[in-house]
């Protein structure tokens, strides 16, 4: 509901800019598309949230060599399946039951900041969004006027400063509701969520430095067309990678540094006194800030959009080879979700043999042959496209040139864009993964060995790592 | 004497986390990847996959069956005076076979009283109530269907207990059914 209302609002505010209504009436369409932008990313990105509950349920099941939710069920009348779909309806059960569920507030909490709360760092990671480049920037022609459609759908110069100003205002969502209800143990969450935030902030700016010394900008399309044009941010900046990924993992309040939670030691720490929509919106921000802390690691250390770390592989390089990189995207997701259907079958003889009783026996079967031919249908018509998009769309003489740049057709630009945005998207789930693998692992560290590690070495290898990039930037250029 | 534990002393690449923590990842990876692929869960799938249960866990009762298919209580009430949890009721009556006295008209078990001690099996002089139906979950929606009527707990097959309970299959139905009901009728009991 949040991001519908805060995508309606922002498309309001852009819809309501002068020169994109000249534009589109002088039927200009990629106006339309810079108007769709801010509905269509949050609405995207909302649905890889239930896609990450899934991975952080199932996943810390297989980890714990347990088999996770997987009860829960849609039946489907004509076709007599239970659909189970592995775990999934679960998302929508937890919602329903969260939505509908008495809304209490206890006697004695503050009322207007108690409901304030929750919403602030849903809000904050909703802009958060607005910052990041999905896609590179389009150049396109009215005419003989060259203009440029930009993948972000904020393109501020501060961008990555507006970024860590976002996370930092997110942190207030937390503190606030914190103090706002009134409990020891709410309270004792929230100071140590601050306490946290300022320490790793700290070193988040510092070792974000480096990387954007060698760019020499703050805008993280530049930052990304940087990587395009040299290397990833992962090759250049090492160290720098992973004093940012541990600085994210206490950003997004993820295990080992989630004391503000702390559910050992303060119940549930700074959300133990809300319930229902109110606790769904901080589960809800939660997930969103390990999803904007993956994007924005992909973003700025593995290349964002970019599809390979090597030089002269960038957005023009994807033009010309268009048919090329679909096909094979395509392609791979084909066998992956093949994969996954020969994986089914085994798991279908072992759930059928060991039914309980033959009606039990039917139904299984019944499911997983249901899955298996959705899944071998979409895998092999996923591989016959790409082979014939490998085949069949060839664009390298397309582009024209206009006003000493190449300028290609509509179709061209809109799929490369959306290749981009996947090619994104594909590396922020390996980190998303990695956030849940992590948090599956290791244990919570104690909060004074938070502070030691924040304060005498992490700040300490961050500086020194910022004033090495700084002398060998300085040598080698 | 106290038991002095030494501090373990952490080396360098112990104290910098990240060999160890790339250490556990592997580990749990590991664990991932084995369920992901093969799903050998220790774990079962209740109620579609039923847990293995023994043939002596003590869970819901029945009555045993002489090979005409008369319960073989004698109502002699030794299982209903053992039970901790005065569960069994048993109301006797008059047998019309010449060999035997008595036999329960009403023979009832209140499974929320039960308390699964097995002492009324232990107390049956005529192994005529068992515990071995490895029924181990009862569920029912109001009180009154927890009560085990006479005719549920005869309410068995031979056929799903193992060849070698001789006395289950010498019940109707059995593999030892027509040899017992011969024996039976003769006067050789049991």
């Amino acid at each position: 509901m949040f991001d519908a209302v805060l995508s309606s609002l922002a498309w309001l505010i852009y819809a309501l800019l002068p020169d994109v209504w000249v534009d589109w009436i002088a039927g200009n369409p990629y106006s339309f598309a810079g108007l769709l932008l801010p509905i269509v990313i949050p609405l995207v990105v909302f649905q890889i949230l239930p896609l990450l509950v899934l991975i952080e349920r199932r996943g810390a099941a297989f980890i714990q060599d347990r088999a996770g939710p997987n009860r829960a069920y849609i039946y489907i009348p004509g076709l007599g399946i239970k659909l189970r779909a592995f775990g999934m309806i679960y998302n929508a059960t937890d919602a329903v039951k969260l939505l509908f569920k008495e809304s209490f507030t206890p006697p004695f909490v503050h009322k207007g900041y108690y409901f304030l709360a929750p919403t602030i760092p849903v809000i904050t990671a909703l802009l958060s969004l607005a910052l990041i480049p999905w896609f590179s920037p389009i150049l396109y022609a009215v005419g003989d006027q060259l203009h440029r459609l930009n993948g972000q759908i904020i393109n501020a110069n501060s961008g990555l400063l507006l970024m860590f100003a976002m996370g930092g205002v997110g942190v207030y969502g937390v503190v606030l509701g914190a103090w706002a209800s009134n409990s020891k143990y709410s309270l004792l969450g929230g100071m140590r969520a601050s306490a946290m935030m300022i320490s790793y902030e700290v070193s988040m700016g510092l070792s974000v430095i480096g990387m954007l010394m060698l760019v020499g900008s703050l805008s993280l399309t530049d930052v990304v067309e940087w990587q395009g044009a040299h290397t990833w941010g992962i090759v250049v900046q090492p160290i720098g990678f992973l004093l940012f990924l541990v600085c994210q993992f206490a950003e997004a309040n993820r295990n080992p540094f989630d004391v503000a939670e702390g559910e050992s030691e303060l119940v549930a720490g700074f959300h133990t006194e809300f319930n229902g929509v109110k606790f769904m919106l901080y589960m809800t921000a939660e997930y969103l800030h390990v999803i904007i802390a993956s994007i924005l690691l992909a973003t700025l250390y593995l290349g964002g959009y970019q599809l390979l770390p090597l030089p002269g592989f960038g957005t023009d390089w994807l033009k010309a080879h268009l048919g090329l990189v679909a096909g094979i995207m395509l392609a791979f997701t084909g066998v992956l979700v093949l994969g996954f259907a020969w994986l089914l079958t085994g798991r279908k003889k072992k759930v059928v043999g060991s039914a309980a009783n033959a009606e039990i026996k039917a139904e299984r079967a019944k499911e997983y042959n249901f899955y298996i031919a959705l899944m071998s249908m979409a895998g092999l018509g996923a591989i016959a496209a790409g082979a014939a998009c490998i085949a069949l769309v060839h664009t390298a003489g397309l582009g024209s040139g206009v006003a000493g740049q190449t300028v290609y057709p509509g179709w061209v630009n809109a799929v490369t864009a959306l290749v981009q945005f996947h090619i994104l998207i594909g590396k922020a789930m390996l980190f998303c993964w990695l956030f849940v693998w992590v948090r599956w692992t290791l244990p919570r560290f104690r909060y004074d060995q938070i502070m030691a590690l924040g304060w005498k070495v992490m700040l300490n290898i961050a500086l020194l790592n910022l004033l090495a990039t700084a002398v060998i930037a300085k040598l080698v250029r | 004497m106290a038991k002095v534990i030494p501090r373990p002393t952490l080396s360098f690449w112990e104290n910098i986390y990240f060999v160890e923590i790339f250490k556990g990842l592997t580990t749990t990876w590991g664990h991932a990847q084995k369920n992901l692929l093969h799903g050998d869960f220790p774990t079962r799938n209740y109620p579609e996959e039923l847990p293995d249960l023994p043939r002596d866990y003590r869970a819901r009762h029945r009555l045993m069956k002489r090979a005409d298919g008369t319960p073989r209580c004698v109502a002699c009430f030794m299982c209903s005076t053992a039970c901790p949890a005065r569960c069994i009721n048993i109301v006797a009556e008059e047998s019309d076979r010449a060999d035997v006295e008595k036999r329960p008209a009403k023979f009832e078990i209140d499974l929320l009283l039960c308390v699964f001690c097995g002492f009324c099996v232990e107390a049956c002089p005529c192994d005529a109530i068992r515990m071995d139906t490895t029924l181990g979950v009862m569920v029912a929606d109001n009180r009154a269907e927890f009560v085990m009527t006479k005719e549920k707990l005869m309410d068995w097959q031979p056929k799903d207990f193992p060849a070698t309970d001789t006395q289950s299959q010498k019940a109707p139905g059995g593999t030892l059914h027509a040899k017992a009901l011969e024996d039976l009728n003769s006067g050789n009991r049991h």
